[in-house]
């Protein structure tokens, strides 16, 4: 029983994190139909962050400044590639020249981690002591990251409905050329779209590095289980997101203590393939996978 | 004006895009002379060091030619390559090298393996397209590696393989190993294959479902079967360069095939040049050679090397290497003469020239019953019927937005009803799928012509005769020949802008339709054009037996051609009938031409 309950905590707290970066991918999907390969990579590196930066007896109010930075810090990070990527757009007809430079960006951030920080993972201490729930001792993180994906999901909903930019930026994930028309400046409103995107991973990335693998190598297994989590939702729907993270992350969880952890990501591949096989436009997916 | 007999006359324009320094088949030759070079060579100086090397690029080199089909001319990214190339690589280990049987089996099955795991690409590339299959092949690239480890009992783990054959590496003809020879020829045959390809119906159509999937529908093809094919040739491809790998380097590790091989193979596509046929030498060679012999010391900073370099080439120079060169050479070199485009030997057929006139056969050719299609608040189409004879010319007309372009998107399958029923030639075509019904005899044009920019004019003609199904028409294809055969060496960019419009009429008619849907054909025709088309159009009604559906603004031209005109307003039917009993009608008149009586 014990092990039913550790397999859906820690599923819960860490398909949170795929969640955060499910919905960190939507930011950026709606605004400009692109999908940040590097994703991950961002996440990793508020982790990075977190290791260089949170003193070891650091109390509430530094760690939530420290969160704050983090996420600026990335969000700015982000800024810098959202313009490299939006720049061959502009006039090129290549459309996929963002899978390429995306993809190439996370390269460069992996090797960058490899070259400045060695192949081992790093540690980032957990600042708040462990709490039970039905009877397990769990790390904080692992509530962490639910009451962040949660807080992410909501502030997302409040500024899209409330806000002047957060409209416009509706506007143009549904109908760019109508919404340039109307004077909307697109590409200002994009790379705004990767800053909040990096706002929320950069976060994220520092808020729960103690239950993340921070290592040159790990990035893109957040990059998948968080696409996967994505496409279980429905590409776009951030309520999805966060049924399709905990799904994956109790998944994963079940598979790393019944079949091993070598095959979390195999599980992974599996659903995902299952899922754009049987149902591609996700579980709560408005906007259908083209299939033609 | 030109005329059929004028296929000989056009010689003298033969020598711009697809010839040349840089056209297909020049670089198809000094791509195979590079080859040929870079295994000699070694040999010829006897230095076993850079044989080593060159063997590998060009094992490398055939991957990445196959990623530049999947890339370039199916528009399929994947990052997976790299598993496909160790799957194929590993069985070939496991088989052979752990459990001692023959080579030749291990082989057999090493290709079998990595075609199998082609398959988990192609599987799901059925139903979508685009990022989506980027992250399935960017999991199975991940995933790869973990089961080598995960499966140590079977794959020896982290200890890897030894596979040694000697008589594989002996000098055998001229002092060339039989395995220098074999990755040699593989490495020469995947270049020329690709090459093959381009010229066949299956590869321009591979081009046609990558760039405009609902053309590949509208010709009969459901695109994610070309897609699928296109995963399958790849992996097969790559799996004959996997299996090669193990006896080259005699030793199988699983650190060799981590992502980053993946990564490498697509990098090695985009610097060298997407859809260059050369493009993958150049970029295998630059991506391998620079950091792995002349950077051996910096070898940490390969990957940021690699980024870098990717990101560089796709913001200052999108069309990579060969790609940029090709570009400048053809600038230069570009012919400034028009090529023109002539309907001259269509309107010269005629029925004495033993046409195959289809079974006069009677009926309708559509029938729509109470036709209904709502987008989100607006009725498209409310309640429309309408009944198309055989052998007509059926006009349909109405301002804009009155549902003319959505009635013929639901005609051809691309769109659906909410509501009341359609039949095409008798069968019930409302859940028919666009292929299907084109396989009907359905073919269409559409508002903005879709012309392929990277085939040539007559490539794009080509389709159409690839699509025709039914019994051939000797008569209508020799008149398509002596119309694009001219053009063989002209790209679609040469052509007159009006005339891509008639480009893709013809591709329609090369098709041998019998019922045929038209969008706005008329529209940016001059007036001389205007009656070449409308005669046209009354030949393959009168010689071919053709059904036409015409959407046009050009109210004198409809009224002139059509055998029947429908009147469209806000998604119903105003009237319908015969040119004169149309014009008769007091609500039509004031649709067209305003209240003047009033």
């Amino acid at each position: 029983m014990d092990e039913f309950f550790i397999i859906v905590i820690r599923g819960i707290g860490i398909g949170a994190v795929y969640s955060l970066v499910a919905i960190s991918f939507n930011v950026v999907y709606q605004s400009s139909g692109i999908l940040n390969f590097a994703q991950g990579h961002m996440l990793i590196l508020g982790g990075v962050f977190g290791s260089m930066f949170l003193p070891p007896d650091a109390g509430v109010l530094t760690w939530l400044a420290l969160l704050i930075a983090a996420g600026l810090s990335i969000a700015l990070l982000m800024v810098v590639q959202g313009y490299i990527t939006l720049l061959p757009l502009k006039s090129s007809v290549e459309q996929h020249s963002w899978l390429i430079t995306t993809l190439a960006v996370s390269v460069i951030i992996s090797a960058l981690i490899l070259i400045t920080k060695g192949p081992f993972a790093l540690v980032v201490r957990d600042p708040f002591p462990p709490f039970r729930a039905f009877g397990i001792e769990t790390p904080a993180a692992y509530a962490i990251a639910p009451i962040l994906a949660i807080a992410a999901c909501l502030g997302l909903g409040w500024f899209h409905r409330h806000t002047l930019t957060g409209l416009a930026m509706s506007a143009i994930s549904q109908d760019l050329e109508a919404a340039r028309a109307a004077g909307i400046r697109v590409r200002r409103l994009q790379i705004l779209s990767f800053a909040i995107s990096g706002l929320i991973v950069g976060a994220a990335g520092f808020g729960v590095g103690a239950i993340l693998s921070i290592s040159p190598s790990s990035p893109i297994n957040y990059v998948l289980n968080g696409f996967v989590a994505a496409v279980i939702g429905g590409i776009g729907s951030n309520a999805g997101a966060l049924v399709g993270g905990a799904m994956v992350g109790v998944l994963s969880m079940w598979a790393a203590y019944n079949v091993g952890g070598e095959y979390q990501n195999a599980v992974s591949l599996a659903l995902l393939v299952v899922i754009l096989m049987a149902r591609p436009q996700g579980l709560f997916g408005r906007v259908l996978a083209r299939q033609v | 004006m030109m005329v059929a007999n004028q296929a000989g006359a056009s010689q003298p324009f033969r020598e711009t895009s697809s010839r040349g320094l840089f056209g297909r088949a020049s670089e198809t030759r000094l791509g195979a002379l590079l080859i040929i070079a870079s295994i000699v060579v070694p040999v010829l100086f006897g230095s076993s060091y850079w044989l080593h090397i060159l063997l590998l690029v060009n094992l490398y080199v055939v991957v990445a030619i196959c990623q530049n089909l999947l890339l370039a001319d199916a528009g399929q990214v994947s990052f997976g390559q790299g598993a496909v190339f160790g799957v194929a690589a590993y069985t070939v280990g496991i088989v052979s090298g752990l459990n001692g049987y023959p080579l030749g089996l291990g082989l057999v099955a090493g290709l079998a393996a990595g075609i199998v795991l082609g398959l988990l690409f192609a599987l799901p590339a059925l139903r979508v397209k685009g990022f989506y299959l980027g992250f399935v092949t960017i999991a199975a690239a991940t995933v790869m590696p973990e089961m080598l480890n995960a499966f140590s009992e079977v794959t020896n783990g982290i200890n890897g393989i030894g596979l040694r054959v000697r008589w594989l590496r002996q000098p055998w003809i001229l002092g060339v190993s039989p395995l220098a020879l074999a990755i040699m020829t593989l490495s020469l045959g995947t270049l020329f294959a690709h090459n093959f390809l381009r010229r066949t119906a299956v590869g321009r159509l591979m081009r046609v479902a990558a760039s405009s999937p609902e053309t590949a529908l509208t010709l009969g093809y459901r695109p994610g079967v070309v897609r699928s094919l296109a995963f399958l040739i790849a992996a097969a491809g790559t799996s004959l360069a996997g299996v090669l790998y193990g006896p080259l380097l005699g030793f199988l590790s699983p650190d060799a095939f981590h992502f980053d091989l993946s990564i490498f193979f697509f990098f090695a596509v985009i610097v060298g040049g997407s859809g260059r046929l050369m493009g993958p030498l150049v970029g295998t060679a630059i991506l391998y050679l620079v950091p792995n012999v002349l950077l051996v010391d910096l070898v940490e900073y390969r990957l940021v090397g690699y980024g870098v370099t990717a990101l560089l080439i796709m913001l200052l120079f999108p069309d990579g290497v060969v790609g940029t060169i090709a570009k400048r050479i053809r600038l230069r070199s570009a012919s400034t003469k028009r090529a023109v485009l002539s309907s001259q030997p269509l309107l010269a057929m005629r029925a004495g020239q033993e046409l195959i006139r289809q079974v006069p056969e009677n009926g309708l050719a559509v029938k729509v019953c109470g036709a209904r299609r709502r987008y989100g608040q607006v009725l498209a189409l409310d309640g429309v019927n309408l009944e198309v004879g055989r052998n007509t010319i059926h006009g349909l007309v109405g301002p804009n937005g009155s549902g003319k372009t959505t009635l013929l998107n639901i005609l051809s399958g691309l769109s659906r009803l909410d509501g009341g029923t359609i039949s095409v030639f008798g069968t019930k075509a409302g859940t028919l799928s666009a292929s299907d019904i084109a396989k009907l005899g359905v073919s269409r044009t559409f508002q903005t012509p879709r012309i392929f920019e990277d085939l040539t004019v007559w490539e794009n003609l080509q389709l159409g005769l690839d699509a025709n199904r039914g019994p051939k028409n000797p008569a209508l294809i020799a008149a398509c020949e002596a119309i694009g055969r001219p053009l063989a060496d002209r790209r679609p960019d040469e052509l007159p802008h009006a005339q891509r419009r008639m480009l893709e009429l013809l591709r329609c008619i090369a098709t041998g339709p019998r019922l045929l849907f038209l969008d706005e054909p008329a529209a940016g025709l001059s007036g001389e054009e205007r009656g070449r088309f409308a005669e046209l159009l009354r030949r393959l009604r009168d010689e071919l037996d053709l059904t036409v559906v015409l959407v046009e603004h050009d109210l004198a031209l409809v009224w002139k051609l059509a055998d029947e005109i429908t009147v469209l307003d806000a998604g119903r039917v105003v009237e319908s009938g015969s040119p004169d009993k149309v014009v008769g009608n007091p609500t039509v008149q004031k649709l067209f031409w305003g209240e003047r009586d009033a």
